[in-house]
């Protein structure tokens, strides 16, 4: 090769090279189409450049078009097969398709490319974790805390696996992990959000609301959020149902004279408040606005809220008025509560 | 090559597309080479047959848009009878060319140009034969060129506008030039379009720094760049800095753990900033975004991007100047602005203009399969805008998230207001 040829060569390499990174950078900002513009410009010079088709592969997989992602990562594994990249990408597209054994085949070869690099270990982790193979993920995972110990990361990765499984030592070692990810990390956005989730599940939900508004305030772009918001309020409304069955068999009792049915009413209107301030003692001023915003979001919360509210007007009546048996509207309403949610669970199971 | 030439690739492709006629690609690979080989109507022909299948299809509509062009053009396609020269149109205004293998465009065009019952273009003008300078495409926009949105206008004109006409009255007020303002809004809004705008009133006090800069900054060479930048324009004082799309140069560096290049361009970017809020030495910042909620808060703290202005979907008047500047060079009839401008309330400046290419395409496929210019009229922008909903949604959607749990500080409420008003939040 003349040595002109050799400088011409060199200055494409260079250009290919900055192209990949390019893509890499526009990836990281979340401009994924300018990100795939500039990869796939970039291929039409070189097509088998594996960094770029590389690059592309990463853009396609934040884009979740997995298809030509994995398309893009099996040529990456072509061009250079011994590549630990292309394998990763390979593995994680392959998970996402649902092809859950060759995606743990691709994410094994990964690790035995380079068994010393968190990445790899974590493509692997997230193969096995997707395929249900819980157990091994985690082993994977505490691999992943072992190599990089300061990266908020390898905790998090540890922590989604653990929240996984269904056992209370797992759930134990996923609330250690995301605390730990906060501390490398105050401002992990998803971190906070998952150990809210926690709260929630451990029948949390004043400390899963507070939790979830602070992961608000982090990235208020995330849209699920505000859905773990209406969760945690849904199951804040059984709560609400329940007290409020038992009370209603309490004020009946009660309801034979007036002054019983006032004195009934009074004291679950006073014990209603009570549980009501202890619940929510302590959250933040804007939990108002967020809880109000989430009931709005869901049709058949905006309706339960509503029917609630009225079930504790229908006691302020009652005290007002000292009729007692009103309560028995409270029952007529919780019913068809019942029935509503019965028929959303099936109607969402179904979608 | 002439048009009766034999030419066996196209005759096998022409009777594959006779075989097959809902072959979409097929068909289009076909009308490229019909118009490459200079066979423009016949071309249009096809990728209105294509565009009938696939409605809205990009590959056919490119197509279309560059079969038009070519048909425009006076002199491309080579078929063109030489014994109508270009330079003498007027001539073939009542006498029609008796055989024309090719159609032709401006002759059409022509032809309907003397129908008497055509209509004026816009209905609010009649009796005004002009209307090509309401807004010609000047190579550089003044604020003036920017229909509606007067809060804004008032906003930047107070902000900096003012302080940069009259710096030493500014100074007295202790109000002189610096600091940063951040526009945001929904993507296509003219966020872009104001500031390019501002350049148009401010002239040499203005530079622009865009995404690709910014990306240039990224391959290694970056913050010398970046400081290079802020240098210039303190020279340059009073003047104002427009960093576009500044998501991509100040975003979270939380989000920015595995490139520390990328961290470093933002730590840079937020020493300049503070440089210039202390030394007042008149250099303002203006940005752009359309997630501000991704930018480092500590780009929001006070002396750097401490205001920010909302840019929302065009208002009435905006509407009706983007529709006008889109439709203006078009073969319209009878447009009623009135109309179209209340049909299309929260669409964006972008999504006006692709309704108005929408539209245009429809009118011109007509046009191409009964060979007669049917001019663009108001229905065929409303029946676009039936078909092309707002891009603006996600965008909203999210603010709507934003503006519940990432307002504690009050600095997005200017959007809520505006959600509440409009019934979202
Ligand atoms: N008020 C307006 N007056 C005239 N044209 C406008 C107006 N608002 C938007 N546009 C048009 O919309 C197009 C898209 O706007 P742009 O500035 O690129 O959006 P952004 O930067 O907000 O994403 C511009 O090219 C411009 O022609
Ligand atoms: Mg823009």
């Amino acid at each position: 090769m003349s040595e002109e040829a050799g400088g011409r060569e060199h200055a494409h390499l260079d250009e290919v090279g900055e192209a990949a990174r390019r893509a890499e950078h526009l990836r990281a900002v979340g401009r994924l189409d300018d990100a795939e513009r500039v990869a796939r410009a970039g291929l039409t010079a070189d097509p088998d450049d594996p960094r770029l088709l590389g690059a592309l592969s990463a853009v396609l997989l934040n884009a979740q078009r997995h298809e030509e992602g994995l398309a893009a990562a099996d040529a990456a594994v072509a061009a250079l097969p011994d590549g630990e990249r292309g394998h990763r990408l390979r593995a994680l597209h392959l998970s996402m398709l649902g092809r859950h054994e060759e995606a743990v085949q691709a994410g094994y070869r990964c690790v035995t490319l380079l068994p010393e690099e968190p990445a790899a270990a974590t493509g692997y982790a997230r193969t096995l974790q997707r395929a249900g193979r819980l157990g091994d993920a985690l082993r994977v995972a505490q691999r992943v805390v072992e190599l990089a110990p300061d990266a908020a990361d390898s905790h998090l990765l540890l922590a989604d696996i653990a929240s996984d499984m269904p056992d209370p030592r797992s759930r134990a070692v996923a609330r250690r992990a995301y605390e730990q990810t906060l501390r490398l990390d105050p401002e992990n956005a998803a971190a906070r959000h998952d150990l809210a989730v926690l709260d929630a599940v451990g029948h949390r939900p004043a400390r899963a609301l507070r939790g979830l508004i602070e992961a608000g305030r982090m990235d208020p772009a995330e849209p699920t959020t505000i859905r773990t918001v209406a969760a945690v309020l849904w199951q804040l409304s059984w709560r609400l149902r329940i007290w409020l069955l038992v009370a209603t068999i309490g004020q009946i009792a009660a309801a034979q004279t007036v002054t019983g049915s006032r004195i009934a009413a009074a004291v679950v209107l006073a014990a209603s408040a009570g549980l009501g301030l202890l619940t929510l003692r302590d959250l933040p001023r804007q939990a108002l606005p967020v809880v109000r915003g989430a009931i709005r979001t869901d049709r058949a919360l905006t309706a339960t809220y509503l029917a609630l509210a009225y079930c504790v007007l229908v006691y302020v009546l009652i005290l007002v008025s000292g009729f007692g048996f009103m309560a028995v509207t409270v029952w007529v309403v919780l019913i068809g509560l019942g029935w509503l949610a019965l028929i959303i669970r099936i109607f969402r199971r179904r979608r | 090559m002439s048009t009766d030439a034999p030419d066996p690739l196209l005759t096998s492709l022409l009777a594959a597309v006779d075989a097959a006629p809902d072959d979409v690609p097929l068909r289009l690979h076909v009308a490229e080479l019909l118009l490459a080989r200079g066979r423009g109507a016949e071309a249009l022909q096809h990728c209105s047959r294509a565009l009938t299948a696939a409605p809205g299809d990009p590959p056919a509509r490119g197509l279309l848009r560059r079969g038009t062009a070519a048909l425009a053009a006076p002199q491309s396609p080579q078929s063109r009878p030489p014994a109508v020269p270009p330079a003498a149109p007027a001539a073939g205004g009542t006498e029609r060319p008796p055989a024309r293998p090719d159609f032709d465009w401006r002759q059409a065009e022509e032809d309907v140009a003397d129908v008497p019952q055509l209509e004026p273009a816009f209905v609010e003008e009649a009796g005004d034969p002009v209307v090509e300078d309401v807004l010609h495409a000047a190579p550089t926009v003044r604020l003036a060129d920017v229909g509606g949105m007067e809060q804004v206008k008032q906003r930047l004109e107070l902000s900096f506008l003012g302080p940069m006409r009259n710096p030493e009255m500014a100074k007295a007020f202790g109000k002189g030039l610096a600091g940063g303002l951040l526009l945001y809004g929904p993507p296509g809004c003219g966020k872009t379009f104001l500031a390019r705008a501002v350049a148009g009133e401010l002239g040499a006090g203005f530079s622009e720094v865009g995404i690709s800069d910014v990306l240039d900054m990224w391959m290694g060479r970056s913050e010398r760049n970046l400081a290079e930048i802020f240098r210039v324009a303190r020279r340059k004082a009073p003047h104002v800095l427009f960093l576009d799309e500044i998501d991509a140069l100040g975003q979270k560096r939380s989000h920015l753990t595995h490139s520390a290049g990328l961290r470093n361009v933002v730590n840079q970017l937020l020493t300049e900033m503070d440089s210039l809020s202390g030394k007042n030495d008149g250099v303002f910042v203006l940005g752009a975004t359309n997630h501000p909620w991704d930018i480092d808060s500590a780009l929001r703290r006070p002396g750097r991007f401490d205001r920010m202005l909302l840019v929302l979907p065009p208002d009435e008047p905006a509407r009706e100047a983007i529709l006008r500047h889109n439709l203006h060079k078009r073969p319209i009839e009878g447009i009623d602005l009135g109309k179209l401008v209340k049909a299309t309330d929260g669409y964006s400046g972008a999504d006006l203009a692709h309704l108005c290419d929408t539209a245009a395409e429809r009118a011109l496929a007509d046009s191409v399969r009964t060979g007669r210019v049917r001019p663009l009229t108001t229905k065929d922008v409303l029946t676009a805008a039936r078909e092309v909903q707002p891009s603006t949604g996600p965008w909203f959607a999210t603010a709507r998230n934003v503006a519940l749990f990432g307002n504690s500080d009050g600095s997005y409420d200017e959007l809520a207001a505006y959600l509440k008003k409009n019934r979202k939040l």
